[in-house]
């Protein structure tokens, strides 16, 4: 039912059901739980969607959030069009 | 038969793939699968390289993954719409039309491409960018399900993979491996395959054998989804951008690194700069779209730019590594040729670490 699919993450378009399921099959630390669902890896970089992986990551592994840590934060903060990029000076 | 294989990327799973049939095999990874240059690479895979050699190890490797992902059940993503290389000068055409008609000769399906027929294949390319290009097997693999297939495939067969589990001495007696220690525990072990990419040189020192492979940082970036359009793998020789249609849609692309001496990781704002302005000349339809992440990598390459496999002067202790920015295109390959060199014997002399003792 509609009403039943909880969006994690909406870039990815993810399901609680489906991060349960990814943690079930084995991926059961932060890393590769976001490099198999793809949770994190969309257009917001994880802001709207890793403290929900972290809380059902927790939920399941028994583990406390400090235990389980954050995945990497990679540049840029906010993405950055090309066009801006290219206007950068070379070295 | 008892087999330690140092490092769980490409060459490490697939040698403990084909070995674990018949030998006992550990794999012993310091950090987690993926974290090397097998988790980081953009996937682009090719059969379009310089010599002989290199090429038969890549066209097997194509067929490896096949017959891999259906063994394992575990979907590659792998795309086979072939692979572009592009040169923006007469001198650089010149060099791809050397390797061109190696190629032929090694029975590979190749051909030259006009920068117009460029873009009748990729809606948006301008064809003013390039001199020329030549256009042949290959495509964009996914990285990971390759890892994460390989690792449930030798589980499946009885190897062991142990993450987070540092080798921090080999144990060598009479000139002949014993085992190794990782983690505090000793491992016996018949052969030692040194499978660590860009750690492969400290290895190497561990069992007391020079190796001196080179080490490369290359620095890659991810744009927006974008519905497909960019069919092929692109790759510029002169200047060395490269980039590419994930199976999720995403831009991935980079430049091709250089040689660094310290294992660093980390992304720079002026390859955002230069790969904004090399992915834009040849493709300009691109610059309205956002970089979301980047991160860079680390790989090793030997000193003459073929693979290193084989024994050393320690009996037992077998190099797996020097294989340059090819890993992911010849990986499977040398896998299957550690498990023939452990399990029947083989030997090949233009791999053989020997070659650059004088």
């Amino acid at each position: 039912m509609v009403k039943d699919r909880k969006i994690v993450c909406r870039c990815e378009d993810l399901t609680e059901d489906e991060i349960i399921h990814a943690i079930e099959e084995g991926y059961d630390d932060i890393e590769s739980l976001k490099r198999y669902t793809g949770a994190t890896t969309g257009f917001c970089q994880g802001k709207g969607c890793l403290m929900h992986v972290l809380r059902i990551l927790a939920q399941k592994t028994g583990k406390s959030v400090d235990e389980i840590g954050i995945t990497t934060q990679r540049p840029p903060v906010n993405p950055v069009p090309l066009y801006i990029l290219m206007e950068g000076e070379r070295e | 038969m008892k087999v330690a294989i140092i490092g769980s990327g490409i060459v490490g799973l697939s040698s403990a793939y084909f070995l674990s049939n018949s030998a006992e095999v550990v794999v012993f990874e310091r950090r987690y699968p993926l974290y090397g240059a097998s988790g980081r690479n953009t996937g682009g895979i090719t059969t379009m390289l310089g010599n002989k050699e290199l090429i038969d190890l890549a066209k097997r490797s194509m067929k490896i993954y096949d017959d891999v992902q259906g063994e394992v059940n575990f979907n590659f993503l792998f795309r086979k719409d072939g692979y572009l290389k592009v040169a923006k000068n007469d001198i650089d055409m010149e060099k791809l039309e050397k390797e061109y008609y190696l190629q032929r000769s090694a029975g590979l399906k190749v051909r030259e491409i006009d920068p117009f027929e460029i873009k009748n294949m990729i809606p948006g390319f301008n064809p003013k960018s390039v001199a020329g290009g030549f256009y042949g097997e290959g495509g964009v693999i996914f990285p990971w399900p390759v890892i994460w297939g390989y690792e449930k495939g030798c589980k499946a067969r009885g190897a062991e993979i142990k993450p987070q589990t540092e080798v921090s001495e080999i144990v060598v007696e009479n000139g002949e491996v014993k085992g190794l220690k990782a983690n505090g525990e000793f491992f016996k072990a018949d052969f030692i395959v040194n499978a660590a990419g860009a750690w492969s040189n400290e290895i190497s020192r561990l069992a007391g054998v020079s190796l001196n492979n080179v080490v490369i940082k290359e620095e890659i970036c991810v744009l927006e989804s974008l519905k497909p359009f960019i069919n092929p793998y692109i790759l510029n020789v002169s200047n060395g951008v490269y980039l590419s249609q994930s199976a999720r849609g995403e831009v991935v692309g980079g430049i091709v690194g250089k040689e660094t001496n310290e294992l660093n990781t980390s992304s720079s704002l002026d390859f955002l700069i230069r790969y904004a302005k090399g992915a834009v000349e040849m493709v300009p339809s691109l610059k309205g779209l956002s970089v979301l992440r980047q991160w860079a990598g680390v790989y090793d390459c030997s000193r003459d730019g073929m693979p290193v496999i084989g024994e050393t002067e320690v009996k037992g202790f077998i190099q797996a590594n020097g294989l340059g920015k090819h890993g992911m295109s010849i990986g499977p390959a040398v896998g299957e040729l550690i498990s023939e060199m452990i399990l029947k014997g083989k030997s090949l002399n233009n791999f053989s670490p020997n070659r650059f003792q004088s």
